[in-house]
């Protein structure tokens, strides 16, 4: 008799939809996900380069400052967003998720420690930055490195996953969960791609603050352009090499599929790299000529298309690795009508009124300050 | 003879026995996985019922020091707000996806099962939750840049959202205690709105809040102006006294409509869930008297008080959570799965994980991640000790949380003992456990490797007498109490008594075989008509 495959079996219960509406959710929640991320961390580390590298310090405190403010509001909004792709994931490929979780126990579980330390960091800086940029920004780095080190599990745990493979001979070997996947030739060049990705949203970060300012101070919002325009041209160029690496990282027949075998990752890859590469350009030019609209509406635009790519082509890459065990669309299938049109409805009206409470806020904080400006000014005169 | 099914993979570990639980790998946690879950899950419940109250708490105060145009309170409040925001929404939220993690390494089977059953629950869930912590920082950050009426907007739209997003939870969190009609029909809305739904939503509405009063003696103890102290104080208690007061009334509608087997096991001979019952009533008490005691000087109360009150509290909702996990258990999932990842019944896509499927072909021909699939004479505790990690270990460990080892000392059970006990596991502690699930031969593996880590020392104590041989031999099933079937229907004559307990399971079919010695049978028989007599006189002075 032969052993039984150590792949656990899928859930009993069946889909309550169809395969492909899990996979259009887990891409587009993944998506959300990964911006929020990549604004949060690559904020931070811009925040850190004004500040420590800049030759205007009055400067750089200020962007430093701006920024760190951003952050405590990036990570809830990381983790919220994180929190739909995770159960998207689970209801797909829960038993490879499981099990590699399993084979990584406690790693995994110090994610939630490094998230909160890290949290508290970016609260501390944002409410006491201003009297103490020194503390605040060694505080920050404190929180960044521990945000690299969580992605750094999320990278070890989602290429464990792929990967059954090797299960055996790690979990035999070590059952206590003290598991990572450093012999995984990918998880490296994969990790840095999706860090090397942060850096570059967090310049953008940086731009779309320039064009929050440009009318109400136009010489730092230059500056800004400036500053996050650089950040993000020199990041996306180590992300096309990068990208290139992890390509290279790829197992052969994986690899193929973006150069040529599947039409459509090829294509997606294709987009991928000439949007990476045309954004850069673009932003060049903007720099060049100090064109908010250009950096700050039409570089965003081809980014968000890449990104798009790239997340599918991330989704494809995980159906690759697992084709020769388990392909999620033959999973049985009988969608609750009864509840997933109330999904449905609950998600449109939120996501409505979300958007609602945003134009509130804004307008309503922007009315008040004014108010309280005329006020302030009246009292003065 | 060596056999053929050994692996290249257990000539790699063949030295050590590792195991797994059925269809995904177990992960080893010495000092216990199930202590695990309850510290994440208290935790999180502990804030998260906190985040719901506390929202209300935030915008009906927000109106009452508008409307009395305190400026004091409204200046405390927007502390509170701080504090409130870096309580729930920090840690309350990293252990909520902690509890998520958590279960998932211990529990994954039950994990998947209540993903993929509530996948739109979840999904709706998170809409509320998405919309809950955005008003959250909203709230925080517009004390200063909203008009009153605006930033009381944000205060409103935070409490709804969270308040459904405990509207959402607790469909699933009572589904596991009690899973209603869905076991049989599989719909959705049958196993949201169980028995248990709606007593279980009051009941947690009276928690979330009295929270809501009680965090705020925290940060109400801290300020410096006694009058404002106390104005703080005693609005805490009209948050915290009713609510409280309540708590009784919706604590026992829920106890109703928990069926009356599962509640047995709370209120039955299982320590666990008899010791946390009563502890949450002393902890409910003690959070209740403090509160009041908190009206006798309320401008005056420091901090420590507060931490100890709230600490109580704690005391209090954890006891209640352990409650809740125990009259829960032979189940995660009442009625379909077992504590231990087994399916209570055969359905279809469920890989063999059955009850019946194990127990036909054997755990160590079902489960996956296992390196041992033969069972011989010289490999009994070794292949024991991977039934015991599969079978046992969600719940207990050899030697620390819940340890076997210690129970078995203190009943001083030899290997055939064991055995025997193993047979009638459904039937201890009221049906606390799961069935044995695995052959005969894989019982007898199993009592050889727990008697390994708990043998009888050389010379140890016999029984003395009968009293000892029903606490070591019978009280795992039975009680010292009139209605319990040992005093009602074994016979009074002490020679016919002594002669029925030779042979148990003629007694009682489901009985486990155990073998008492005639010294044993002798002793046990004159202790219970011994008992017969007390229980009678117990009785007419209306104890017991």
């Amino acid at each position: 008799m032969m052993q039984p495959s150590l792949i656990p079996a899928p859930d009993p219960n069946p889909l309550p939809a169809p395969y492909w509406v899990f996979a259009v959710l887990l891409v587009t929640t993944f998506i959300l996900h990964i911006v929020a991320m990549n604004f949060m961390l690559g904020g931070g580390v811009m925040a850190l380069v004004a500040k420590w590298r800049s030759k205007d310090r009055e400067i750089g405190n200020r962007v430093f400052i701006d920024l760190a403010k951003k952050l405590p509001v990036l990570l809830p909004a990381t983790i919220t967003l994180g929190i739909a792709p995770l159960l998207f994931v689970q209801v797909l490929y829960g038993q490879f998720f499981y099990t590699s979780s399993v084979l990584m126990a406690w790693p995994w579980l110090l994610v939630l420690v490094c998230l909160t330390v890290a949290y508290y960091g970016f609260y501390y800086a944002s409410f006491k930055g201003g009297q103490r940029p020194g503390r605040a920004g060694a505080v920050i780095l404190g929180s960044i490195v521990l945000v690299f080190l969580i992605g750094f599990m999320l990278s070890n745990n989602i290429t464990l996953s792929q990967t059954p493979q090797i299960w055996g001979r790690k979990y035999f070997a070590d059952p206590a969960g003290w598991n990572l996947n450093l012999t995984d030739p990918s998880l490296f060049p994969r990790y840095l791609h999706f860090m090397v990705a942060a850096l570059a949203l967090g310049g953008l970060l940086v731009v779309f603050m320039a064009l929050a300012n440009w009318k109400r101070d136009n010489a730092y919002a230059r500056q800004l352009l400036q500053f996050g325009g650089k950040g993000f041209m020199y990041a996306t160029m180590a992300q096309v090499v990068e990208g290139v690496l992890f390509l290279v990282s790829l197992p052969s027949g994986l690899r193929l599929l973006f150069l040529g075998n599947d039409p459509v990752a090829t294509m997606l890859f294709l987009i991928g790299i000439l949007g990476s590469i045309a954004s850069i350009v673009l932003m060049a030019e903007a720099l060049r000529k100090e064109d908010i609209r250009m950096a700050a509406y039409h570089v965003p635009a081809i980014i968000a298309v890449v990104i798009v790519c790239m997340a599918t082509m991330r989704d494809m890459l995980r159906n690759a690795y697992l084709a020769p065990y388990f392909r999620p669309g033959d999973l049985a299938v009988r969608t609750q009508w009864t509840v997933f049109p109330v999904f449905l409805g609950v998600f449109a009206a939120g996501a409505i009124f979300w958007f609602v409470m945003i134009v509130r806020y804004r307008k309503h904080a922007a009315d008040h300050g004014q108010l309280r400006a005329s006020k302030a000014s009246e009292a003065a005169g | 003879m060596r056999s053929a099914r050994a692996s290249p993979r257990s000539a790699i570990t063949a030295s050590r026995g590792r195991g797994i639980r059925m269809n995904y790998p177990v992960w080893d946690v010495a000092f216990g996985a199930g202590l695990l879950i309850a510290i994440v899950a208290i935790v999180h419940v502990f804030i998260s019922h906190f985040a719901v109250g506390g929202g209300l708490f935030l915008v009906v105060t927000e109106i009452k020091a508008r409307r009395s145009q305190d400026a004091a309170l409204l200046d405390w409040l927007k502390q509170h707000t701080r504090f409130f925001v870096l309580v729930t929404v920090v840690l309350g939220v990293v252990t909520g996806v902690g509890i998520w993690f958590t279960i998932g390494l211990i529990a994954p089977t039950a994990t998947s099962d209540l993903i993929h059953i509530y996948v739109w629950g979840w999904a709706i869930e998170w809409v509320f939750f998405f919309i809950e912590i955005t008003a959250a920082l909203f709230y925080m950050y517009g004390w200063d840049k909203l008009e009153a009426r605006v930033h009381q907007w944000y205060g409103w739209v935070y409490f709804g959202a969270a308040y459904m997003s405990l509207v959402v939870i607790n469909g699933i969190i009572t589904f596991m205690l009690t899973s209603g009609s869905w076991v049989k029909n599989h719909r959705f809305w049958m196993g949201f709105f169980n028995p248990t739904y709606f007593p279980s939503l009051l009941l947690r509405s009276a928690i979330a809040f009295a929270l809501a009063g009680l965090y705020a003696l925290i940060t109400a103890s801290v300020q410096k102006d006694a009058a404002l102290k106390a104005r703080i104080v005693r609005w805490s208690a009209l948050w915290i006294v009713p609510s409280m007061a309540v708590m009784p009334l919706f604590g026992w509608w829920y106890i109703r409509r928990v069926p009356a087997a599962v509640w047995a096991s709370a209120r039955g001979p299982m320590p666990t869930g008899t010791e946390f019952a009563g502890l949450t009533v002393v902890f409910l008490a003690v959070t209740f008297a403090l509160a009041l005691l908190s009206l006798a000087r309320p401008g005056r109360i420091p901090l420590a008080f507060s931490v100890v009150v709230l600490l109580a509290a704690l005391g209090a909702m954890g006891s209640f959570e352990f409650v809740r996990e125990s009259i829960r258990d032979p189940y995660v999932i009442e009625n379909y799965l077992y504590a231990n990842s087994i399916y209570v019944n055969p359905a279809p896509g469920d890989g063999g994980f059955d009850m019946s499927a194990v127990q036909n072909a054997g755990i160590l021909q079902t489960a996956r991640w296992i390196d041992v699939r033969t069972l011989n004479q010289d490999n009994q505790a070794v292949a024991g000790r991977e039934i015991f990690r599969v079978d046992c270990e969600s719940c207990h460990t050899a030697n620390a949380y819940r340890g076997l080892k210690h129970y078995i000392e203190l009943r001083q059970w030899d290997e055939n003992d064991i055995q025997a006990m193993l047979g009638g596991l459904d039937l201890m502690h009221n049906g606390v456990m799961p069935p044995f699930a695995g052959t005969d031969a894989e019982r007898g593996a199993l009592a050889a490797y727990l008697y390994s880590i708990a043998p009888i020392a050389p010379g140890a104590s016999l029984p003395a007498d009968g009293k000892t041989v029903f606490e070591r031999k019978c009280s795992m099933c039975h009680e010292d109490k009139p209605s319990d079937p040992l005093f009602e229907n074994l016979p009074k004559d002490p020679q016919t008594m002594a002669a029925a307990l030779q042979s148990l399971s003629s007694l009682f079919p489901l009985m486990p075989d155990l073998q008492l010695n005639d010294r044993e049978r002798t002793m046990l028989a004159q202790w219970v008509n011994t008992q017969r007599g007390a229980q009678t006189s117990a009785a007419l002075e209306g104890g017991n």
